[in-house]
């Protein structure tokens, strides 16, 4: 597991590792990039009857309640494959036995992860949207991940003055065609991945989060502040390729870390 | 003229759709649009149709509280008595 994630934790060798792998061989996630202390793994949310059928028997009673409740088949398939996805890692990290781990959530929603019903030492997000997900796990620090399969016929308008500042809207508007599809979706997942990395999600004002201009230009990260958590650096970064726009967005470690 | 809810489910399954589907017109009022599958760009663009069709602001402090399309019928028809 070490030389597959570039894994920290001492324990990783530990025979609960082994036992969770033993009982599911087949992966439908990898490791997509490693930045500074985080794992990220791009997850393949297809349609396979093998994976869903090994993803299933990984959720507990309530995530199956979930599951069944789910009316459409697509976001039944997404949330089963993710949080199937999610448990083996953050058991890997953990070194924890998948029925000791459960999930609890802010009151603001965000999930959290605990061990024996106690709060674990980690800090995760996931984002899903058609056939891709998105898995960023740290050993400390808030963190936020967005992906979205950019879709060219959306109506933008419905979106932009929600989401982005007067800058961003002339940078935006200065763009035609698919490469302003491009840049509203890169903003849309930088601001999203850092909306849910403080905690709030959309209750947050995201029109109030300027994206450094250099971004704006085509870089591809940066370091910034945010009116609603003072006194924290927030890295981000665009993750996006030809496939999906995505993004991470995480804390500084030695930033203070604002309780919800 | 038509109820809110009318006005809310004929938004829904005009605007709305899981897998390039639209929304089943049944759909259980007592359900969160991202419970159903909506993503959370479909979600902000719909409060933006919601406010320009019924003519108001939902704020990001009433967004808690509107956790069902319930909570927001009974929010619209609040704002309009």
């Amino acid at each position: 597991m070490s030389a597959m994630w570039g894994c920290r934790s001492s324990n990783a060798g530990s025979s609960l590792y082994f036992m969770a792998m033993t009982v599911l061989d087949v992966r439908w996630w990898h490791s997509f990039r490693d930045i500074d202390d985080i794992l990220v793994a791009l997850v393949d949310l297809s349609p396979h009857a093998e994976r869903e059928g090994a993803a299933l028997r990984w959720l507990d009673s309530g995530e199956q309640i979930r599951w069944r409740r789910y009316a459409y088949k697509g976001p039944r398939r997404r949330f089963l494959l993710c949080r199937a996805a999610l448990r083996v890692m953050l058991c890997e990290h953990l070194a924890c036995g998948n029925e000791q781990l459960s999930f609890t959530a802010s009151r603001y929603g965000k999930p959290l992860a605990q061990v024996d019903n106690l709060p674990a030492p980690v800090s995760f997000n996931v984002s899903h949207s058609g056939r891709h997900g998105l898995i960023g796990i740290a050993r400390a620090g808030r963190l936020g991940v967005d992906i979205e399969e950019r879709d060219s016929t959306r109506d933008l308008n419905l979106l932009i003055d929600s989401v982005l500042n007067e800058r961003e809207k002339a940078e935006l508007n200065s763009r035609k065609g698919l490469e302003k599809t491009y840049l509203f979706f890169k903003l849309w997942t930088l601001k999203e991945a850092l909306l849910k990395g403080v905690g709030k999600g959309f209750h947050l004002d995201a029109t109030g989060i300027a994206i450094p201009v250099p971004v704006l230009r085509g870089e591809k990260k940066s370091i910034l502040q945010l009116p609603e958590s003072p006194g924290a650096s927030w890295h981000v970064e665009d993750l996006g390729n030809e496939d999906f726009a995505a993004a991470i967005a995480y804390e500084e470690v030695d930033s203070p870390v604002e309780k919800d | 003229m038509a109820s809110t809810e009318d006005r809310v489910r004929k938004l829904v399954a005009e605007n709305l759709e899981v897998d390039g589907k639209p929304l089943d017109a049944s759909l259980d009022l007592n359900s969160s649009l991202s419970d159903v599958g909506v993503s959370s760009m479909d979600i902000v663009a719909f409060g933006k149709l919601v406010g320009q069709e019924f003519g108001v602001t939902i704020s990001r402090e009433q967004c808690p509280t509107l956790n069902s399309l319930q909570e927001l019928i009974d929010f619209l028809d609040s704002q309009a008595a």
